[in-house]
This record gives structure tokens, C-alpha cells and sequence, in this order.
């Protein structure tokens, strides 16, 4: 377990961050494996590495508009239920892809991001490539369109 | 206040009082229409408007003031109550109250349904349907938290200022507050006291320790199970009824009479008709005590109006004798607002108070109609004089309104007590009826208490005084009424109004018969 292959990062700090900017292959160190501790009850999966945690908004300008990758943004809130059935599908469907990314956001702790995104209601889905929202969807969706999504940003990606 | 004695001097103007120290003046009176404090450098008030609370007047007002341009923050901070449950921004009406209450009004409702349904051909066992009140609490407070967050959302968007923190007067002008990461000190043009109320406990042995109140059931933990409703007023009402079609078994003790705001007459139905449903009523009796026993149940101790005492066990106790107004905690006394009455509610003339520049609006004021939908109109009307240049003004007259008891008690305008006292007897005609509900025939459900009467003049052009209607949605049957009444309603107008079939509401066009006629105003068939 000491190399993973990620697309993307948990975060716990931005100095982390900065040091593993550049890094493709992650080198196991105090925080990460901290926090790979408390996930452990995923074991040695890939399933963890798709799935961005946003820590403030320097983080996600980091990890979102200045991403190689296109991600996909899910602004989640816990008192939603819709938002329980969509969550757990997005990772699913995201999970095998290895050029798209999912960051999950909590509503109630970025409000700023809520603004900046005019999210009016949860869930919320935005497609965001190279700093630009290319897509958007509200409300709970069924699989197939989240897979259209996910294959568009992937077909551009390729081209 | 104390200043050094260098560098002032001291002149008396008609009016008002000045003390000119150095460069800073500081006029000092507080009824002085133009009152204007600066400071060092000449600083006007740092806002526009400020509102303490944040529910539906505070909010209602704050987003209509910005909208049209003024500067606006507001104030919102709950107390948690004595067993420690608080909740966020929105107010009594979004986490405590109208909506929470009819989710589980509803919930109940359905309750009643799913057991009529078999009736309808649905193959179910009734008997096996039982309500999760984990559940079902889980999903008030989801809404509830939904509702949180699109009003803060709102209020991102419409630029107003949000302050978690309770605010108090340290003078007219000035409002200040503790927060998370300090203090804040607010100065403003204008200020509006929107803080609400919140339930009155007894002041008996065990009431703070064991009781809750209406603060406490939409969020409680453990199921309610067997309740002790004390007071008989609309929430006392509603909250036995929802808690009785849930499944609990639910007493509600009466202290003198049942809806003592309202039409007694129809107070009586409502009470006769949630007795049917199993509601336990004990009439004209005031609780001694509760105490806790080994088994964590609850023992409270009575006397009724002959003094004799009595006791049961309950598992919960459920304290609904009324609502104070939050008043005192402001500090109004620095403002120089008064209050009146035992209830310290603020007296207004148009929302505004003593104070020419702090208005009120909501549950605060002295002998308004505690509503929703009021307080949110006198803000937003408010709102509009202040900063829009409007001359509007709240009518508090004929405010509709819908007690939502198992079977719902909606009503208009005047009660019958009320309309007799200020006409006399022969000055008013009522018309009434009992009718069937179209629905109610094939679960064979009880009509015994649907019933509604209008209240009208007798000469002239009879124009309508009041409605009251008691039966299903009776909400959704009085709101189109109310507009009614607004344009002058008469009972000529009433009765040339085509019903529509089948519904309750139509109940209202075939009003025939009236009380001093002395027929009898049961229903022999539908249809003719």
C-alpha cells in the first residue's frame, strides 16, 4: 500500500497539497496515511481516489478550475434526501473513470461556493473543465444521464 | 456619562441636551425626532436598517429594505430551551412552529387515510400500519434544515446581512451583540424588533425539569408515547390531535375554556370532535406538580375546579399555556421603548413604537393577530414606507386563519360573541349548517362535526361578518372566502354564488337556514 495511482487528492492541508502538486505516484507520509487510517474500512481500493474532499476555497480553485482533469462537482447536503441516492450513485459511476474527477461539496460549510455557483437547490451537479462550467443539472437524475455527463467530459478529454 | 473635565462645555438647548467635547458632539435626548449621533470622525449610522430576528416579520421586512437599496443586517439567535434544543435561521413559524406542526398534522392525517383506504378497495391490514416517529422526525427536521439553508441562501443573495448573535440596546441608535468571533457593536437609521415569543412554562415543581413545550416535540429524541397536553389554546389543540393520530394516547387539560380567542361555539364542536377521535379532555383543571419516578415516566399531580386532586402517569408533558414575548431580554429600557401589559408587547401605531425611529413587527406587538402570514405583510409593508416611499398600511382586520385540529377549524372575521356584542342580537342574522362530506360516506367516518356557520348583518345589504367552517382542508376552504370578505362580501352575493360539486366548500353558497329560524340545521340529503 505504500504506491497508488491517483487522479486525485485528500487533502488535509494546503501545504500537503503543494508539495504533491506535481506528484503522479503519492508517496506515503504522516497525513496521508492518517487519513487513509480513518478510512480503512475501504481497504486497498481505488474507490477512495476519485473522490476530492474540499477543505476551503483556494482548495478548490486548486483542485476543481486549475484541475488537468475535468471534475465533476456534487453539492450535497446531509438533510437531502434525494442528495443520499444521488451521492453513492455519482461515486459509483465515476469510480472506473480515470480521467474525470468527483468533488463532493457540503452546502452547509462553503457557502461562498454555494454563491459563486448560484445553488439554489440540492442536489446540484456542475461540470467543470479547464476553470469553465461546461454542464449543469439540479435535482435527483437517473444514471444514465449522470454517465452521459461523465462520457462527454471524457470524449473531450481524449480529443 | 462621565467625560474629563478639560475641553467641554455644557449648553442647554430646547429639547434636547448637548455636551460638545473637543471635535465630538453628542446630542443626548431621546425623543428628539432628528435624533443623530456622530462620532469622532462624523460617521453616520453604520447601517440602514437592523433587525433583531430572523423570522418571518424580521426577514419579510430586511429582504423588501434591500431590495430596495438600504443597507440591512440582520439579527437572529436562539436560546436553547431548557432541555437544550435549538435550532437555526427562519424562526418560530419555520423550525418550531406552522411548519413542522403541519408535517405532523399530516402525518396523522395520512393515518387516518390509510384506514379509510380499505374501505376504497385497497388491500392492506390496517392493523399492522404503525407510525416510526424516528422516522418521521428525521424527515420534519430534513425540511426544516432545507428550509434553514434556502433562507440563507436568500439572504446571501438579497445582500442582507446575517448576525448569529442576540442583539440588545445600549441606546436608542445603537444595538449591540456577542458573537463567535467577538463582539460587534451596530448602529442604524432605523430598527425593527421582530424577535417573537417563546412558550410560557408554569411556575410549579418539575415544570423546567420534566415538561416540555412546543420548542421541544418536532426535534424530541424519544418517542412522545403517552402525553399530557396542558392548556387547550391552538397549539395545545393541535399538538394532541397530531400526537393521537400517531398512536399516542394524548390528554389535553383544560384550565378554563378550549380556543379562548376564538368562536365558543365552534370551540365546542372541535373539542367534541377530537374526543371522538380519542383525545382525553380534562376540563377546569390546573396541574400541582410533576415529579420523575424510577421508571423515568412522569407524575403529575392535578386539582379541578372543586379542588379535588388527582394523578396519572405520563411519559411526556407537553406545556402549551401561552407565549411571552421576548421583550425583556432587549434591553428597551436604553432605547427608551415602552412595552405594556404582563405580556411586555410592544404597543404600535402603524409598527412604529414610542420610539419614532424603532418599529415592530410579529408576535411582539400588543394585541395583533399572532400569525405567519401577518407578520410577514406588516414587514414587507413596512419595508416599503420606509425605504420605498409607499403609504400602505397593515390591515389586521379580517386576517383568515385555520386551527388544524384532526378535523380543522378554519375562520374569517368576526365570532359570533364578538359580531353579537358590537351589533346586538337583532342587528345580526346567522346562517348555518352540518353537511356530509361527499368522502366521508363510504369509510362511514363521523359527520357529526362537520359544521359551518357565516355571521352577517340582517339589514342593509347583509354584508358578511364572519365565516366558520369546521370539516376537512378547511384552510384551503376559508383562504378564497377571506378575499372575499376583503371585497365586501354580502349573504345575497353568498347565496347567488354557484357551488362547486362535490366539494365542502360549496356548503358555503347553500346556506338556508338561519338560528333564529329554530329549524333544524342537519342536512337531509346531498344534492338538493
Amino acid at each position: 500500500m505504500s504506491v497508488m495511482h491517483v487522479n486525485s487528492v485528500i487533502i488535509r492541508n494546503s501545504t500537503l497539497f503543494s508539495l504533491l502538486k506535481h506528484v503522479k505516484v503519492l508517496k506515503p507520509c504522516s497525513n496521508v496515511l492518517k487519513s487513509l487510517g480513518r478510512t480503512r474500512h475501504i481497504s486497498n481500493t481505488n474507490s477512495l481516489n476519485k473522490i476530492i474532499t474540499i477543505d476551503n476555497d483556494d482548495d478548490f480553485m486548486l483542485k476543481v478550475m486549475n484541475s488537468d482533469n475535468p471534475v465533476i462537482v456534487n453539492f450535497h447536503a446531509e438533510w437531502c434526501e434525494p442528495c443520499h441516492i444521488l451521492t453513492p450513485k455519482m461515486k459509483e459511476l465515476i469510480e472506473p473513470n480515470n480521467n474525470v474527477d468527483l468533488a463532493i461539496v457540503d452546502v452547509e460549510s462553503h457557502a461562498e461556493l454555494v454563491h459563486t455557483f448560484e445553488v439554489k437547490a440540492v442536489p446540484a451537479v456542475i461540470a467543470v473543465r479547464n476553470g469553465l462550467v461546461v454542464d449543469k443539472f439540479v435535482g435527483l437524475v437517473d444514471a444514465n444521464m449522470i454517465e452521459n455527463l461523465i462520457s462527454k467530459l471524457d470524449k473531450k478529454k481524449q480529443t | 456619562m462621565a467625560i474629563p473635565g478639560f475641553c467641554f462645555r455644557r449648553l442647554i438647548y430646547p429639547g434636547y441636551n448637548r455636551i460638545i467635547v473637543r471635535q465630538n458632539v453628542f446630542v443626548q435626548n431621546v425623543n428628539f425626532k432628528n435624533f443623530v449621533r456622530s462620532f469622532s470622525n462624523g460617521e453616520a449610522p453604520e447601517y440602514d436598517l437592523v433587525v433583531l430576528g430572523g423570522g418571518s416579520g424580521g426577514l419579510a421586512a430586511a429582504k423588501e429594505a434591500s431590495g430596495l437599496g438600504a443597507k440591512v443586517a440582520v439579527l437572529d439567535f436562539v436560546k436553547p430551551t431548557p432541555i437544550g434544543t435549538k435550532w437555526g435561521l427562519g424562526g418560530t413559524c419555520v423550525n418550531v412552529g406552522c411548519i413542522p406542526k403541519k408535517l405532523m398534522h399530516q402525518a396523522a392525517l395520512l393515518g387516518e387515510a390509510i384506514h379509510d383506504a380499505q374501505a376504497y378497495g385497497w388491500q392492506l391490514e390496517p392493523q399492522a400500519i404503525k407510525n416510526d416517529w424516528a422516522s418521521l422526525r428525521q424527515a420534519v427536521q430534513n425540511h426544516i434544515k432545507s428550509v434553514n439553508w434556502v433562507t440563507r441562501v436568500e439572504l446571501r443573495d438579497k445582500k442582507v446581512e446575517y448576525i448569529n448573535g442576540h442583539g440588545i440596546f445600549k441606546d436608542p441608535r445603537t444595538v449591540h451583540t456577542v458573537i463567535k468571533q467577538g463582539e460587534r457593536t451596530l448602529t442604524a437609521k432605523y430598527f425593527i424588533i421582530a424577535v417573537g415569543g417563546r412558550p410560557r412554562y408554569p411556575n410549579i415543581p418539575g415544570a423546567v425539569e420534566y415538561g416540555i413545550t412546543s420548542d421541544d416535540i418536532f426535534s424530541l429524541e424519544k418517542e412522545p408515547g403517552k402525553t399530557l397536553v396542558v392548556g387547550a389554546g391552538y397549539i395545545g389543540l393541535e399538538c394532541a390531535g397530531f400526537l393521537n393520530g400517531l398512536g399516542y394516547d394524548a390528554t389535553v387539560m383544560v384550565r378554563s375554556v378550549v380556543l379562548r380567542e376564538f368562536d365558543q361555539q365552534m370551540a365546542q364542536i372541535i373539542t367534541a370532535s377530537m374526543q371522538e377521535k380519542g383525545v382525553k379532555f380534562l376540563f377546569k383543571c390546573l396541574p400541582q406538580s410533576i415529579e420523575k419516578l424510577p421508571d423515568d415516566k412522569l407524575l403529575v399531580k392535578w386539582k379541578n375546579a372543586c379542588g379535588e386532586e388527582f394523578s396519572d402517569t405520563f411519559d411526556t408533558v407537553l406545556f402549551a399555556i401561552g407565549r411571552k414575548a421576548l421583550t425583556r431580554e432587549l434591553h428597551l429600557d436604553k432605547a427608551g421603548v415602552q412595552v405594556v401589559g404582563e405580556g411586555e408587547k410592544i404597543d404600535v401605531s402603524d409598527e412604529q413604537t414610542n420610539v419614532p425611529h424603532i418599529f415592530a413587527v410579529g408576535d411582539v406587538l400588543h394585541k395583533k393577530p399572532e400569525l405567519t402570514p401577518v407578520a410577514i405583510h406588516a414587514g414587507k409593508l413596512l419595508a416599503r414606507r420606509l425605504f420605498g416611499g409607499a403609504t400602505d398600511t397593515m390591515d389586521y382586520q379580517n386576517v383568515a386563519t385555520t386551527v388544524f385540529s384532526p378535523l380543522e377549524y378554519g375562520c374569517v372575521g368576526l365570532s359570533e360573541e364578538i359580531a353579537l356584542n358590537k351589533y346586538g342580537p337583532d342587528e345580526i342574522e346567522v346562517y348555518h349548517a352540518y353537511y356530509k362530506p361527499t368522502e366521508f360516506f363510504v369509510p362511514q367516518r363521523s359527520i357529526a362535526h362537520c359544521y359551518l356557520k357565516v355571521i352577517a348583518l340582517r339589514n342593509g345589504d347583509q354584508k358578511v361578518l364572519g365565516l366558520h367552517f369546521i370539516g376537512p382542508h378547511a384552510g384551503e376552504v376559508i383562504q378564497g372566502f377571506a378575499a372575499a370578505i376583503k371585497c365586501h362580501l354580502t349573504v345575497p352575493a353568498l347565496m347567488s354564488t354557484v357551488g362547486i360539486h362535490p366539494t365542502v366548500a360549496e356548503e358555503f353558497t347553500r346556506i338556508n337556514i338561519t338560528k333564529r329560524s329554530g329549524k333544524d340545521p342537519n342536512p337531509q340529503s346531498c344534492c338538493s
